[in-house]
């Protein structure tokens, strides 16, 4: 099975290897984030999707993130 | 014909500047043997011929011929012409050395001292002159001036250093079995995926590349977290001042407007003034990382290029060999001697004087040793013909170097200002020169950020003009520049001074590395070190390497031997290789996707416009032979996208897409016409216009 961003092969929770890591660095520092500025998961992953320190893998799979949100509110 | 004594040297230029030296009316008669030079002179009742390689005439080669396989185990020193496109030169030189040989009643190893010319010379005595290894003299020197060549000459070391030998040719055949069947396994994987691309690894390139890797991962999957300054413009005897708040990084939006809205107020009060006396020693004599570190940060220059540029000037006697790690300039250097040359100079004039008026001369030395040279020294002589830009600025810089490491410790204040603003400290941190000694020697490389403050006193009031508040975010890790790379390698002792700038050179070869200044890991790069760490993590892992090195080392200080190393690197790469068999497709399958995707790119034209996912790629039809335009994802049933194209000429695709419809643009070559540019899209209104 492969990568829900890429081509690679799936590792863990349906992404490859380096977009496993870039998921886990969102969700880790989403803490930092909510405690510095008190936003919710939607507009940080907006944030960050947006800001030219984010790196490219990071914000692929924000903005992939970004879409599930979209999805779930839409399916609700 | 009299017999002579046949001294081998490195390059053609060295073995001039050997024969100018040793002969006693400093001239030399230079000949040629099918356009191969050698030089004659005369020193005593001494014939000499002094003769040179070109670099590297032998190399690492399998016995077995026609068989392009792995594992390979089996190898001898050859001739490079007769493994190597582009070397057929080497042959008639290499002869000629034999014929010189054949008159030689003594022979003199004049390479460079240390590892790679130890080997150019012993495998040219050894193979070339007929096993004159075993009874040739070596000259070791430093630097290519008259005085030090004679005296070397006068002072011949009976034999070969063949524990240097041994640790090289060690090194020799232990990257070559690395190198031949971690590529071929690579690239035989590739080609059972049915793609072909030439991809290499290495002992030092796995490693190297894996630092790379991780850095980039790093890079890519980074997420910058907010946080907050504060500093405060403060008004001191009509001068502003830049202060900054006590903590550096405030972790919260709440905590910053509140220390904001406290310190708007109109007056602060100086609390505490610290005035603290330092040192600052001077730098060290230059080793070849430091060179070309120094060189990178002040000019920009690659390691390469100082490397170049380095041995140029040893070659034209203005410094002393290069290739060196030792930070120590022993005294035997002469440093007086060389101070008063250099004093000849108008531009060196006064620092050397004044240097020469100290009542001893000693150098700050670093703590790194090298047991064949010296620290890079300025030879004391002056350029005898005009230097170009960048072997100037290392000319220079290598003396000023020179100058600073004999100077006094400049003597410099620290001080920190700390201002109260409504209970919420602030400070400024500040330094001055008060006695410059070995920095006036080294400018202009070094900068003194000194700062001019007004009398200042526990208690003052002072004015604050504005708080300001910046937004911040964290910064994900830099990329590796070529110093910082280089550096990188240094500490973590893997390659050589000699080799380490040509693996980096590799990298970008083989398409692993691309960018300069921030070097970024291409896509190939990530899976050739994702295969290398799944299925031989040896082959990258840096503690190995290290332990190689040390082993070869060991060779050098006659506690290991060559045979144990090479036992141990066959027994590794037996295990490895198997292993890389034994998953060959699956590797193949893994590396051949990434080829594919690279190749595509290369063919791409640019991105579809219609289904935006797919790329637009040159197709011939099997039907009618004719060339179109036509979109990947056509392949996938996901989309019709084509257009057509002109049947004859050269297509190339430009970088910029159409400036009135956004599709992409080709350029159209005829060799009878004019070339022109082609919009893809027959309905972009720019063609409509013209046609009107």
């Amino acid at each position: 099975m492969n990568c829900k961003i890429c081509i690679r092969p799936v590792k863990e929770k349906d992404y490859c290897s380096l977009h496993l890591k870039a998921y886990q660095n969102i969700c880790e520092k989403f803490e930092a984030w909510n405690k510095a500025t008190e936003i919710f998961w939607i507009d940080y992953l907006t944030n960050i999707s947006k800001n030219s320190l984010t790196g490219e893998w990071a914000k692929e799979v924000a903005k992939h993130l970004i879409e599930d949100e979209r999805r779930n509110v839409k399916e609700k | 014909m009299k017999k002579y004594t046949l001294i081998i040297s490195e390059k053609p230029d060295a073995a001039n500047r050997i024969a100018v030296a040793l002969d006693d009316e400093g001239k030399t008669t230079r000949e040629t043997d099918n356009d191969v030079p050698f030089f004659a002179a005369k020193n005593g009742d001494k014939e000499i011929i002094v003769a040179s390689a070109l670099g590297h005439l032998y190399t690492v080669a399998g016995t077995k011929k026609g068989e392009w396989d792995y594992p390979v185990f089996d190898y001898q020193w050859a001739p490079r012409w007769m493994t190597e496109k582009g070397a057929s030169k080497n042959r008639i030189w290499l002869k000629v050395l034999s014929k010189l040989a054949k008159n030689a009643e003594e022979f003199v190893d004049a390479c460079d001292y240390d590892i790679e010319g130890s080997i150019i010379g012993y495998s040219i005595l050894k193979y070339a002159c007929g096993d004159k290894e075993k009874t040739a003299k070596r000259m070791k020197y430093s630097t290519l001036t008259r005085e030090e060549l004679r005296k070397s000459f006068t002072n011949l070391l009976p034999h070969l250093d063949f524990a240097l030998i041994e640790a090289g040719l060690a090194r020799h055949e232990v990257d070559w079995l690395y190198g031949i069947n971690l590529s071929r396994a690579l690239t035989l994987a590739a080609k059972s995926s049915g793609m072909y691309a030439t991809l290499s690894a290495g002992r030092v390139q796995g490693p190297t590349l894996k630092y790379l890797e991780i850095r980039e991962k790093n890079i890519q999957t980074f997420v910058p977290t907010p946080f907050w300054s504060i500093t405060a413009k403060i008004s001191i005897d009509d001068h502003i001042f830049d202060f900054e708040y006590e903590k550096k990084v405030i972790e919260t939006k709440s905590e910053t407007s509140a220390i904001a809205i406290a310190c708007k107020v109109k007056e602060g009060q100086i609390v505490n003034i610290d005035v603290e006396e330092f040192q600052q020693k001077p730098p060290v004599p230059f080793d070849l990382g430091a060179l070309q570190s120094e060189a990178y940060s002040l000019f920009k220059y690659t390691p390469m290029r100082t490397s170049k540029i380095a041995q140029h000037l040893y070659v034209n006697t203005l410094i002393s060999y290069p290739r060196t790690s030792s930070q120590k300039l022993p005294p035997a250097i002469g440093y007086s001697t060389i101070l008063r040359k250099l004093s000849k100079s108008t531009l060196y004039e006064k620092i050397a004087q004044k240097l020469l008026a100290q009542p001893t001369l000693k150098p700050n030395e670093g703590i790194k040793f090298d047991p064949a040279h010296p620290a890079i020294y300025p030879t004391g002589n002056l350029p005898e013909r005009a230097l170009d830009a960048s072997e100037k600025n290392i000319y220079d810089l290598i003396v000023r170097r020179f100058f600073a490491v004999f100077g006094e410790p400049a003597l410099k204040q620290r001080i920190k200002v700390s201002v109260s603003i409504n209970q919420h400290l602030f400070f400024m941190m500040g330094y001055r020169t008060l006695k410059e000694c070995w920095i006036e020697y080294y400018k202009p490389y070094v900068h003194s950020k000194d700062i001019s403050l007004p009398l200042l006193f526990e208690g003052q009031k002072v004015a604050v003009k504005k708080i300001n508040l910046k937004d911040n975010f964290t910064k994900p890790p830099s990329r590796y520049n070529p110093r910082s790379l280089l550096k990188k390698m240094e500490k973590e002792e893997i390659g050589t001074k000699a080799t380490r700038a040509a693996t980096i050179q590799t990298l970008y070869d083989r398409k692993y590395l691309e960018g300069g200044q921030n070097m970024t890991v291409t896509d190939l790069g990530f899976e050739v070190t994702e295969v290398l760490r799944n299925y031989c993590p040896s082959v990258v892992s840096s503690e190995m390497t290290r332990k190689l090195e040390n082993e070869m080392e060991q060779i050098q200080l006659k506690q290991e031997t060559k045979q144990n190393v090479l036992a141990n690197t066959t027994k590794i790469l037996k295990t490895v290789t198997l292993t890389l068999k034994q998953k060959q497709s699956e590797i193949g399958g893994q590396l051949g996707q990434k080829i594919k995707q690279i190749h595509l790119n290369r063919q791409s034209i640019g991105n579809c416009p219609k289904c935006q996912t797919g790329k637009l790629v040159i197709i011939r039809s099997k039907k009618t032979d004719k060339r179109f335009v036509g979109c990947t994802n056509f392949f996938e049933g996901k989309c019709s996208t084509s257009f057509p194209l002109p049947q004859t000429g050269t297509i190339k695709p430009l970088a910029l897409p159409c400036k009135t419809c956004g599709y992409p643009v080709i350029k159209v070559l005829i060799n009878t016409k004019q070339p022109w540019n082609l919009c893809l899209n027959p309905s972009c209104s720019a063609k409509e216009q013209k046609k009107q």
